[in-house]
């Protein structure tokens, strides 16, 4: 019993790391309308400013700094590049973030070098919280609120501010927020970089896990998008939810039949196209 | 009466379709200038051009004096033009008072508690999802959201589109009263006999080619000319 459950809270973390992705990556493709295979290049991206930042800034530091820079350096990137994507056949925009992932990918090997290093987290949030549980760790309960706290933050946005109000009003009907005078260049460079913040802030919890490789994007990219058509394309509370879910059960399927928990996320994935194609929250009608 | 808007001989296109062949138009200050025809005739496509949604491809669409010709649909509108849609296209999942959230804060007379008062419907229904609203509630919705630019030249496709007669009265109303306030109307109806009741001037459009372009009064008085310009009736 324990074992699972042991599993099921490493799941949990790994989930909320596919969640916060997930999240952004759902911002991403509903608004810029971008499937954005660089999320991983830039979620390693911030890990690394982070692991550079520490030692001047302490992890609490670069913790709120790191993802502020990958962020401008994705409105950079949006600039350049994304935003001739826009309307264009989707191969387009597939191949370009394809193309900017592995060169991501390269620069940071050419900078931080291809071997592993560790992220320090503060000691305190190392200890076993308890003698029996000792998987519970201050840090991972610290993910996992962060993951909560962070999203919720993300939610508050969309609904109470005009910033995340037009967010929701371009993601269905760009065009007439434009012709009521939003100006939606501005609005897809604002959204693009809040979906690259959430990518770096769950590179920064991951690196304090299980510390940073150029790749470390690679694992969490495919496992998100899973995610987001569990919980259904369109609805970031499905991508969030998504996340969780194909966590845990990769985590429990680790202790029950460890040879399945790869796969496990794309049975899930499978068996939800073929019930409710729409996924868990999504619109009716967007995939059916 | 100096010009609001004006279009010089533009051509717009849907990908290789063309559309508008050469249209021109004015609009002056404090008019309110019908554009008729029938379906198909290229009105909707007018008032995309003059959005910046359609831009057109020759030509060129002056605004308050600016070559807007080439400018995002954001910009056209921060520069004071309030568009009204074909089938209003609120946002269906937002709440009556988020819809009023979208459009930029702009100085002047309509801001969001002065649109409550002109609707007062709208106030009741704040917190309901625009999607779950009647049509002619849709309709003031998005009249009121046009209006949150304190335009100086509202433009309105079809805004009586499906809806009931009464509600229609009253839509067209409302847009008397902007006409009053001293904004520059620009309408699209299907709703002959009452456009041309509120307008001076008046367009008929057919095959995207201007046809008729004279007083509403004259063209009001002589139905036969009008029917056999545009194939619409009085029915």
């Amino acid at each position: 019993m324990l074992v699972i459950l042991f599993n099921a809270f490493n799941g949990l973390i790994q989930g909320a790391f596919y969640a916060l992705m997930a999240v952004g990556l759902s911002l991403i493709l509903g608004l810029n309308g971008v499937i954005n295979f660089a999320h991983g290049g830039f979620m390693a991206m911030a890990a690394y400013f982070a692991y550079t930042l520490v030692p001047y800034v302490g992890f609490w530091g670069a913790l709120i700094i790191a993802p502020i820079l990958a962020g401008g350096v994705g409105y950079v990137v949006e600039q350049l590049i994304v935003r001739r994507l826009y309307l264009r056949d989707p191969l387009y925009s597939l191949l370009a973030t394809f193309g900017l992932a592995l060169i991501i990918q390269d620069l940071l090997r050419t900078i931080w070098g291809a071997q592993g290093v560790p992220l320090a987290i503060p000691d305190f949030l190392n200890q076993p919280l308890s003698q029996v549980y000792f998987f519970l760790t201050g840090y991972r309960l610290f993910v996992v609120a962060l993951a909560i706290i962070s999203t919720t933050g993300l939610f508050a946005i969309l609904r109470f501010t005009r910033l995340g109000i037009r967010i929701r009003a371009g993601n269905s009907d760009l065009e007439t927020i434009a012709a009521v005078g939003v100006n939606i260049y501005l609005l897809r460079s604002a959204n693009f970089v809040l979906g690259i913040m959430f990518a770096g802030l769950a590179g920064i919890l991951a690196a304090g896990q299980i510390g940073l490789t150029p790749t470390m994007g690679d694992e969490l990219i495919m496992p998100s998008f899973v995610a987001i058509v569990v919980g259904g394309v369109g609805s970031l509370l499905g991508s969030l939810v998504g996340g969780l879910i194909i966590g845990v059960a990769s985590g429990v399927t680790a202790a029950v039949y460890p040879a399945a928990t790869e796969v496990i996320i794309y049975v899930i994935m499978g068996i939800m196209l073929v019930a409710r194609p729409r996924g868990l929250f999504g619109q009716e009608g967007l995939l059916e | 009466m100096s010009v609001v808007f004006r279009a010089e001989n533009i051509h717009t296109y849907y990908g290789k379709s063309h559309i508008l062949h050469g249209v021109s138009m004015e609009v002056r200050e404090g008019e309110l200038v019908a554009l008729l025809g029938r379906n198909g005739a290229g009105k909707t496509t007018t008032m995309r051009s003059i959005m910046g949604l359609t831009p057109p491809r020759e030509g060129s669409i002056n605004i308050f004096g600016n070559n807007t010709t080439k400018w995002a649909p954001y910009r056209i509108a921060q520069s004071g033009v309030g568009y009204v849609p074909e089938g209003r296209k609120i946002f269906g999942h937002l709440t009556v008072h988020e819809n009023l959230l979208v459009p930029p804060v702009t100085k002047g007379k309509w801001q969001i508690d002065t649109v409550y008062k002109l609707f007062p419907r709208l106030d009741e229904r704040r917190t309901s999802k625009g999607g779950k609203l009647s049509g002619g509630e849709q309709e003031m919705l998005s009249i009121a959201r046009a209006l949150l630019l304190n335009p100086k030249f509202l433009i309105l496709d079809e805004p009586s589109q499906g809806l009931a007669p009464v509600i229609v009265q009253e839509v067209m109303r409302t847009v008397g009263k902007m006409k009053d306030e001293g904004i520059a109307v620009l309408l699209v109806e299907q709703n002959v006999f009452l456009a041309l009741q509120l307008a001076d001037r008046a367009y008929v459009l057919s095959d995207g080619e201007i046809v008729y372009d004279g007083t509403a009064a004259d063209l009001d008085s002589d139905r036969e000319r009008m029917e056999s310009l545009a194939g619409i009736s009085h029915a």
